[in-house]
């Protein structure tokens, strides 16, 4: 067994926990950490694909898009983070649910 | 052997992730999130890709884990009086209070795992060969830099690196949205502690320099502009905590300028090519490597002033009360 | 196996004892200081005796220029955050002690 099917395989697992985390977590930080860890799958599933491809090196277009995709997926968080505390210093509220 | 290292790995982030998830308190969240971070980062040098696991432990473990370290400075005092209550004090906060009624539940197991099996599937069926690799092998000599990555990142796929500034900058836009914009005409306290004014003073030349050397050992080896952009917005946000909000200082435009110099340098040279008969971000090889440079050197420079301005604004969210009550 | 070699293996492996030592105190220890003492004191240790292999092993006086220096930094920037949350944390108990007092 190859190193990238293993890291293929987690990378399922991690964007199914990521899922399962944005339903059941109920704290706005778990639920954009449960978003982060997503993404997180994704890339590496992608990365996991570039070293399946690798000829000299690894393939590099994968490697590109997912620097990007981590810049931008730590800018819509830091984006949702601020909504967060925004929220939060207006109603007092933490999560959607509301506490009775 | 290497078997066995990936696999521990594997087995490490995948229980990263979920105890991250289950914690019960948000510090720990936030803590075990910076653990996972760092152990994706050693996934990624595994799998041979090191500009990535430069980018996800600074940017991704760092900056993010700066900014929820920072949020938690909200959150967490009225966590932790919450389990003092004594309405709720018999069970402990955290998702075990409150169950959702055993349906939904059930229904969300079962679609996870659903999920979960559809998604194994894929993968492990997904056709081998393609990729990229060949291709850009063959141009890599055109493209002016001798690193692979960069020279997707920059050349072959400027476009996506362009958007993606341009990504970062509404970020920004959205954060002064939601925060109100703060960054302007801060009192210039500097830290009161002799030891972390030292400290600060001495890391602001050594994270600059090392900066510097990422964005230029980018052409040849991993590094480039992202790396070296959060090394220097680290810069920005030492000097932040330490008391020295470096906006304060500059004038205004002089800031928008910063903000804005990458994106639209980036657009001006797409559009001057384009007018040289070229298409959009296609250099002339004679000229690529220079061009890649400058173009890199400015999209640090705008990128590592954004994410400073990130932070910046939401630190100063939890300041100045007077602002929330007369919004409300 | 050359003794150089041998050198190294035995500074990882000492290195290696020392982030063990680190970890267990700071899952063992009670409180937040002895924590802060096995988390900077046993893990910086534990680096640069896994930094000195390192250096042996890759045997290019370059690379252990820029290895000593990672070391150092690390040595740096965890002494300082070690003493910053000390002294934050000093602050907490002492304005504790003087509600409870007051």
């Amino acid at each position: 067994m190859e190193a990238y099917k293993i890291y293929s395989l987690t990378s399922a697992v991690l964007f199914v926990i990521g899922i399962g985390g944005i339903f059941i977590a109920r704290h706005f930080i778990k639920k954009i950490i449960a978003t982060i860890i997503m993404g997180g799958g994704v890339f590496l599933c992608f990365v996991s694909f570039a070293e399946r491809d690798a000829l000299n090196f690894a393939d590099p277009v994968p490697h590109a898009m997912v620097i990007t995709g981590i810049v931008v997926a730590v800018a819509s968080a830091a984006f949702a983070l601020a909504l967060a505390r925004r929220i939060y210093q207006l109603t007092g509220e933490e999560s959607f649910t509301k506490d009775q | 052997m290497s078997v066995l290292i990936d696999g521990i790995l594997a087995i490490l982030a995948i229980y990263l992730a979920l105890q991250c998830l289950m914690a019960q308190r948000l510090t720990q969240t936030v803590f075990l999130f910076f653990a996972f971070g760092l152990a994706l980062a050693l996934a990624w040098i595994r799998l041979g890709a090191v500009d990535v696991a430069i980018a996800e432990a600074a940017i991704a473990a760092g900056f993010l884990g700066v900014l929820l370290l920072d949020a938690l400075r909200d959150f967490s005092p009225t966590f932790s009086q919450k389990q003092k209550n004594p309405e709720t004090g018999q069970n402990p906060p955290g998702k075990d209070d409150n169950k959702p009624p055993f349906l939904p539940r059930l229904a969300l197991g079962f679609g996870l795992g659903l999920f979960l099996l559809i998604s194994l599937e894929a993968i492990w069926k997904t056709p081998e060969g393609g990729g990229l690799t060949a291709a850009s092998e063959a141009f890599l000599p055109e493209s002016g830099v001798e690193h692979p990555v960069t020279a997707v990142l920059l050349n072959f796929r400027a476009y996506d690196t362009w958007l993606e500034i341009g990504v970062i900058l509404m970020g920004l836009l959205a954060i002064f949205v939601v925060g109100g914009i703060r960054l302007y005409s801060r009192p210039f306290t500097a830290a009161q502690d002799p030891l972390l004014r030292q400290v600060i003073l001495f890391f602001t030349p050594v994270l600059f320099l090392f900066g510097a050397f990422l964005l230029y050992f980018g052409k040849s080896g991993p590094g480039g502009a992202f790396q070296a952009a959060v090394l220097w917005g680290a810069i920005g946000i030492l000097l932040h905590l330490g008391g020295r909000p470096v906006f304060s200082v500059m004038p205004r435009w002089l800031l928008q300028l910063i903000l804005t110099m990458g994106l639209g340098f980036f657009l001006l040279l797409g559009f001057l090519l384009m007018a040289t008969g070229n298409a959009l971000f296609e250099y002339p090889p004679a000229y690529s490597g220079i061009m890649i440079l400058i173009v890199e050197t400015l999209a640090a420079v705008s990128i590592a002033a954004a994410l400073t301005a990130i932070f910046a604004n939401v630190n100063l969210m939890k300041e100045d009360p007077n602002q929330t009550e007369s919004t409300t | 196996m050359t003794i150089k070699e041998v050198i190294t293996v035995i500074l990882l492996l000492v290195g290696c004892f020392f982030f063990l030592a680190g970890t267990l105190g700071v899952l063992r220890f009670p409180d937040i200081f002895s924590r802060l003492h096995a988390l900077t004191k046993a893990d910086n240790l534990g680096l640069g005796f896994i930094a000195a292999g390192m250096a042996l092993h890759i045997a290019s006086p370059l690379a252990a220029l820029k290895i000593f220096f990672i070391w150092f930094f690390t040595l740096l920037a965890s002494s300082t955050s070690c003493y910053l949350i000390a002294r934050f944390q000093k602050e907490q108990d002492q304005s504790g002690n003087r509600k409870e007092g007051g």
